[in-house]
């Protein structure tokens, strides 16, 4: 039996439907995601989540799971990742190959950063199995590989001193920010465009979030004297959006990057918006459950299944970027492409499901 | 070889019908070196439009210039350009300016459309102080069939703002490819960069006209070219007529009026 419908599931779900419309530029429905009218996005969500989701694996505190059967299954975890990865970049680059050729359009081939694939194919074949080298919209598994690869320290440090996973975490972040260090790619110069150094702290706000006890535990205990702060910071941050108060990066001090508001470094900005925002909107989700029940129920189920969903999600936005091409987008192919690809969303987690089910009944 | 030649030729003639009133050197300015031979054709000459007065500035106060590559593909490989394609104008410039440190700043996201990369220029370009921001701009945006005014509106307030903050800016065109020639929408985003570009005098490259004459040629001379080698020629001509486009800029004088018809 897969588990029960929860708020966590169904956020994520949430995310991984928002993520697969943002990745199709263009598309009509892309107007109506959250990003519009905040300052942070799926993406933080998405990573968010993937933290709380790691005290399923670290056990409770009362009963933890052995330390080398942590780092057994965090890096099992962290190879299957990887796998998804290499699985859906290569897909992603025959469909680009194969469009090109269907349409007649070299132009394809040079789509979402996948020029060098086939201009360079020596040193980026190398580059993509680094993870060095990553496909436009195709940028967030590398970081959910490198933040999976580090859990087992993370689950370290807060079993053996837990107050200190979180200013070790902010300072590596504010170190990142400050100095601004990134990742560099290869061979197409550049940087990761989630820099694991700061998005680690997202990572690690969500793992002690969902613990009972330390930070995890103060929020609960005040969360809703914590929503009455959030909520003027949400409201600030959609007026920011919404009348482009965006902080004048050749204006403001050094170190420019704790002013600004920029997705690479999830700077401050973006990062006190998105806990303001999670703050005050799962005070909403008992309420959706009621109002409209068999959408929790669904994504909930895209939740439970997120690598499926995600995997899916990336290969079908890549396909509907290249139909919207090909039939010239609108509304009308906007809300087919859309429609269908949610429906398939559902279809590959409703699949897992049922694999699952078929394994252990036999 | 003879191909080679013929690319370039094609590309250098049409730079040189694309560039506005041939812009004199200035006695004060340095001797810009030749195109290399595979870019070279006799009479052409790489012009910039608008003068480049936040560079120049940079050039004469602090001796570095900080250059910002965004857009779609601006980071793109190409096999003869050792270094890729921002390599060749980093290494022009400072071999034409002796003691001048070229810095580039490779930001590109492919892919992203003209109005997503509005508000990451911006921090971008304050996070490099950059001078300077060469914009490879329109490919995602005619193939994502965004409306040609959402991106004219996207693309002018960028070039707008960066104006306003005294950094100088060059939009890097459309590619021309068989399949896109009779494209509307695709030769309307061509026309929206070429019309905010004269608006706003600042410098466009267009890869666009140049490879629509190899291809002209191609047929006209009856040798066979596949697109990759249009477009590796292209790229490696564009690269070094940016630079010099860049290097002209330095020394050119605001236009009085507004420029001439684009050809």
């Amino acid at each position: 039996m897969p588990r029960a419908v929860n708020a966590v599931d169904f956020w994520r779900g949430f995310a991984l439907v928002s993520i697969f419309i943002n990745h199709i530029p263009g598309v009509f429905y892309e107007r109506f995601t959250h990003r519009n009218l905040s300052l942070s996005d799926s993406a933080e969500l998405f990573v968010f989540l993937a933290g709380w989701s790691l005290r399923h694996v670290v056990g409770r505190p009362e009963d933890p799971a052995p330390t080398h059967n942590l780092i057994y299954r965090l890096s099992g975890r962290a190879l299957t990742l990887y796998a998804a990865h290499m699985t859906i970049v290569m897909l992603a680059i025959a469909m680009l190959a194969a469009a090109a050729r269907i349409l007649e359009n070299p132009l394809i081939l040079e789509w979402n950063n996948a020029a060098a694939v086939f201009n360079d194919p020596v040193d980026t074949h190398i580059g993509l199995v680094l993870l060095s080298h990553q496909l436009g919209y195709f940028d967030i598994l590398p970081l959910y590989v490198v933040l999976m690869l580090v859990a087992p320290l993370i689950a370290i440090i807060h079993r053996q001193a837990p107050n200190w996973l979180v200013p070790v975490s902010l300072a590596i972040y504010l170190s990142a920010l400050v100095f601004q260090i990134t990742i560099p790619t290869w061979p197409t110069e550049g940087q990761w465009f989630f820099n694991p150094l700061c998005w680690q702290l997202v990572f690690v706000l969500g793992f002690t979030a969902s613990r009972e006890r330390g930070p995890g535990g103060w929020v609960r205990a005040n969360i809703s004297r914590i929503r009455l702060v959030a909520l003027p910071i949400v409201i600030l941050g959609t007026l920011m959006v919404w009348f482009r108060w965006w902080p004048d990066a050749t204006r403001v001090p050094e170190p420019k990057l704790l002013f600004i508001a920029g997705k690479t470094f999830v700077t401050p900005l973006r990062l006190i918006q998105f806990l303001a925002l999670i703050a005050v909107f799962s005070a909403l989700y008992p309420l959706i459950v009621k109002a409209l029940p068999r959408l929790v129920d669904f994504l909930s189920m895209l939740g439970r299944n997120s690598l499926q969903v995600f995997c899916t999600a990336s290969v079908l936005s890549l396909a509907g970027q290249i139909l919207r091409f090909y039939f010239r987008g609108g509304f009308v192919v906007d809300t087919i492409l859309v429609g269908t690809g949610i429906i398939l969303l559902g279809l590959a987690a409703w699949l897992s499901e049922w694999r699952d089910r078929t394994q252990k009944a036999s | 070889m003879r191909r080679v030649g013929t690319i370039a030729a094609a590309i250098a003639i049409v730079v040189t019908v694309l560039a506005s009133p041939a812009l004199t050197q200035q006695q004060s300015g340095p001797v810009l070196a030749p195109v290399p031979k595979a870019c070279e054709a006799p009479g052409a000459q790489v012009i910039a439009d608008s003068p480049l007065p936040n560079v120049a500035i940079a050039l004469k106060d602090r001796k570095k210039i900080n250059i910002l590559a965004i857009g779609a593909t601006s980071a793109s490989l190409r096999g003869p350009v050792s270094g890729g394609y921002f390599a060749v104008v980093e290494r022009y410039l400072e071999a034409a300016f002796k003691g001048l440190d070229v810095q580039v700043v490779h930001r590109g996201v492919s892919g992203e459309l003209a109005a997503d990369a509005a508000e990451r220029i911006k921090t971008e370009a304050g996070l490099a102080n950059a001078d300077l921001v060469l914009w490879q701009l329109g490919t995602s945006d005619a193939l994502a069939q965004v409306p040609v005014a959402d991106f004219f509106v996207a693309v002018t307030d960028t070039v707008t703002w960066l104006k306003d903050h005294k950094i100088d800016v060059i939009l890097v065109g459309l590619r021309y490819t068989r399949s896109m020639a009779q494209d509307l929408h695709y030769q309307a985003i061509r026309t929206a960069i070429k019309e905010i570009a004269k608006k706003e005098h600042v410098l466009r490259i267009s890869r666009y006209e140049a490879e629509e004459v190899l291809e002209g040629l191609r047929r006209e001379q009856g040798v066979p070219m596949s697109e990759a080698e249009i477009t590796d020629a292209s790229y490696v001509c564009m690269a070094e007529y940016l630079a010099r486009a860049i290097a002209a800029g330095l020394f050119a004088k605001e236009p009085k009026s507004p420029l001439p018809k684009d050809k």
